[in-house]
């Protein structure tokens, strides 16, 4: 292979990285713009805040019970060889609100809600729904991207609560099955040594994630071109730029927010 | 709605479910037929390991190191905060990678990419009708388009999990030097891994590197309509694979470490 | 009313107008016809300004509209309404809340209000009965007809139809055809029809546009294109294969 080669699939693999950043930035921009004064569809609010809230507390509930349960397995090696069983509910707790409650049901949330806004978006992008609404004097930006951002926001922070929550019963469950560590132990554990800035810094996160998954899932729909092959791609490169959102933003946020 | 009437929901979704779960198997099982039948289209498996392998390097390597950074310091400020003892931190934060979050967060990561391309890719086939012409021909759609996928995610899967858990501890190390000024020497210290680490940590990867072109071609093979369908499949595959690689995670620690007693407490 | 000075737009490098002037009286049925693929429905959607002209202008009673913004754009898209060839039917409501959406985000109805409003609407379609289904459940034809309906629900003065007979059986094809005949007489709308279906084009037409490599090749009353001496018109109605019309992919 000559040297020129990758260096001009570098270029040109960080020329459509530009791009869709630059498309993401201006979608922002409007979308900001349309929330001052807040003018957004109430139904289409409602109706989003149903299938994208509601719809999505059974895989959540299932993705946190097993993760309370891995860490409570993880931290398990811990105890034997340290002998700190009454650290195990504070180390699970500290775990789950700060890091990985709201990164793994973040992920989830992405796989689950944005990969279907989405499909959603890009059907009516290539049946030229959009169009047909602009057509009605009705702006999209205002009628359907707005509630979507909302509606996703306010979902993923409301499902990481109800996450940490059950993670955290799946893990007070598994340390009494494994551990045989009492769940009022686990509880005390927690409750004497979590601080609130700890349950305020995963719920940041949330909001962060939330905003994230829902600018770049509604602007990898928007933006399909080329019928049923078209919308796969936008569904799969959307997954993809929320998960790399999700890690990067993660990463300032633990920096930023103490 | 009434109690029948939602009796009668639930009884139908338990009902798809298991019928799911059984078709599942069967294209398992059938694709691992495939694979000791031999019919391996090398070029296709090439392309695959490809289009798997190289393409998720950079996405592997920004997502692991940033969950890297991110671990080690969230640790550290716990631990400065309690003993004001790092000198553990690194050789403990390998041992878990190596035997847990490096296989799980990369399968995590390659659930996402490989499974929604692989569904989004045998999705639009299907609604395209590129399938049933494979099936007119003679060919088996399992061992035409399935079997590489999965011999290539199989490989690749490994080499991306060695990767990412190196990324993500090196960018672990960087962070205790810069943030809490920890001795790298301190921190690179390999002699707490353990044999059983390695070994949990392969019997993960191999397993997710099973379930995910699996889980994602079924989705995929039972796409329908246009769009919307090809949509709706890469969704489910995203979901499916997710849960998929959580619930193997949590079945095979436990299995290792109280089960059969792989990794000593 | 309406007219075109000039229209230039290229789509990739590749024209497609080049220099479209045309011009619609109010009230009239102004059919634009020619050949797949040579920018029928690229000429109309610039009127709403779904597509922005390279060059040339576009005026609309007395008021230049082709550098307007997208938000100045709303008032004109409320004045002139569209009929999209694939209906463009929002997936996820019922033909009652589809046509109920223009009426509840502009005229500030209520939610009870504009449905009801909505189903009198459909019913003049002859959709009465099919209010509350979706637009999946049903056929071309009839979505076809609610498309008209919630276009119609802001009584445009202009209605723009983008081929709205094409691929309906000819029975549905002629009741299309006779609504817009009516919406012109009753109501004094302005009707923009690109179509190449001769039967509507020679039945309710009152003025005929002829679009040829990017031009308006010829422009007349129905009598004036059949009489027409031009062998590329002569062509395209009577549908010869042979002759001396270009059409591209072919």
């Amino acid at each position: 292979m000559r040297l020129s080669r990758p260096i001009s699939a570098l270029g040109r693999g960080s020329l459509v990285i530009a791009r869709e950043v630059g498309g993401i930035a201006i979608l922002t921009a409007q979308v900001a713009r349309a929330l001052v004064p807040p003018a957004m569809d109430g139904r289409e609010l409602v109706r989003n805040l149903y299938r994208m809230g509601n719809l999505s507390v059974p895989i959540v509930v299932l993705t946190a019970f097993f993760v309370g349960g891995i860490m409570v397995i993880q931290s398990g090696v811990f105890v034997e060889r340290f002998g700190a069983t009454g650290l195990v509910g504070w180390g699970a707790g500290y775990a789950i609100f700060r890091e990985v409650g709201p990164v793994l049901i973040a992920l989830m949330f992405s796989g689950r809600v944005g990969s279907n806004n989405t499909a959603e978006l890009g059907t009516m992008t290539v049946t030229e729904q959009l169009d047909g609404l602009r057509a009605l004097a009705i702006d999209p930006i205002r009628y359907l991207i707005v509630p979507r951002v909302v509606a996703m926001t306010v979902a993923l922070l409301a499902l990481t609560i109800i996450g940490n929550l059950v993670a955290l019963v799946g893990g007070a469950l598994f340390s009494q099955l494994l551990l045989d560590l009492p769940p009022a132990l686990f509880y005390y554990s927690l409750v004497d040594n979590l601080r609130p800035e700890d349950l305020i810094h995963g719920l940041i996160k949330a909001v962060v994630f939330g905003l994230a998954i829902a600018l770049t899932s509604c602007h990898f729909g928007v933006t399909v071109r080329g019928g049923a092959v078209g919308v796969g791609r936008a569904v799969n490169a959307a997954v993809v730029a929320a998960a790399v959102s999700i890690m990067v933003l993660d990463f300032f946020v633990t920096y930023l927010v103490k | 709605m009434s109690v029948v009437s939602r009796i009668q929901a639930l009884g139908r979704s338990a009902l798809a479910l298991a019928r799911g779960s059984r078709d599942l198997a069967a294209l398992f099982l059938s694709t691992l037929r495939g694979v000791a039948r031999g019919r391996r289209r090398p070029g296709e498996t090439v392309a695959q390991m490809y289009e798997i392998g190289n393409r998720s390097f950079l996405f592997v390597a920004v997502t692991l190191g940033a969950i890297g950074m991110v671990m080690v310091y969230q640790t550290a400020l716990q631990l400065e905060r309690i003993t004001g003892d790092l000198s553990l931190v690194g050789p403990e934060f390998l041992s878990l990678l190596v035997q847990d979050f490096g296989p799980t967060i990369t399968a995590l990561m390659l659930a996402t990419r490989v499974g929604a391309g692989i569904a989004a890719e045998v999705g639009s086939m299907k609604v395209t009708e590129q399938i049933d012409a494979l099936r007119m021909s003679g060919v088996s759609p399992v061992d035409y388009l399935i079997v590489p996928r999965l011999v290539a995610s199989l490989v690749m899967t490994f080499a991306l999990a060695i990767f990412g858990t190196a990324i993500a501890y090196g960018a672990g190390g960087i962070t205790a030097y810069v943030s809490y000024d920890l001795n790298p020497r301190m921190y690179f210290d390999v002699s707490q891994v353990t044999l059983a680490d390695v070994g949990l940590g392969a019997v993960k990867t191999a397993t997710y590197g099973l379930a995910i072109p699996v889980i994602s071609g079924f989705c995929g093979l039972r796409a329908r309509g246009s769009s919307e369908g090809v949509g709706r499949a890469t969704t489910e595959a995203v979901i499916g694979s997710s849960l998929a690689v959580i619930i193997l995670n949590f079945v095979i620690s436990g299995l290792g470490i109280y089960g059969l007693g792989l990794v000593e407490p | 009313m309406i007219e075109f000075r000039n229209v230039h737009k290229s789509f990739g490098g590749r024209p497609v107008l080049q220099g479209i002037d045309l011009e619609a009286k109010a009230g009239e049925v102004l059919f634009i016809i020619g050949t797949s693929g040579v920018g029928k429905s690229v000429t109309i959607k610039h009127l709403i300004g779904l597509l922005r002209v390279d060059a040339g202008e576009i005026w609309f009673d007395d008021k230049r509209i082709d550098k307007l913004s997208e938000r100045e754009m709303y008032p004109i898209r409320k004045r002139i309404g569209m009929v999209f060839q694939h209906s463009t039917l929002f997936d996820s409501l019922t033909l009652a809340e589809n046509v109920a959406l223009p009426l509840r985000k502009h005229k500030r109805m209520r939610q009870r209000d504009a449905l009801a409003e909505a189903r009198t609407r459909l019913a003049t379609v002859g959709l009465g009965d099919y209010s509350d289904r979706f637009p999946a459940e049903l056929g071309d034809g009839m979505r076809k007809r609610a498309a008209i309906a919630r276009t119609l629900t802001l009584d445009p003065d202009v209605a723009l139809f983008d081929e709205p007979t094409t691929g309906l059986d000819p029975v549905s094809a002629r009741r299309i055809d006779a609504l817009i005949r009516e919406l012109s007489d009753r109501r004094g709308m302005t009707s923009i029809v690109v179509s190449h279906d001769i039967t509507s084009i020679f039945s309710i037409a009152d003025r005929i546009a002829f679009i040829y490599s990017g031009r308006v090749h010829a422009f007349g009353t129905p009598d004036d294109i059949r009489s027409s001496a031009d062998p590329v018109v002569e062509q395209f109605i009577t549908g010869r294969p042979e002759g001396p019309m270009e059409t591209p992919g072919f």
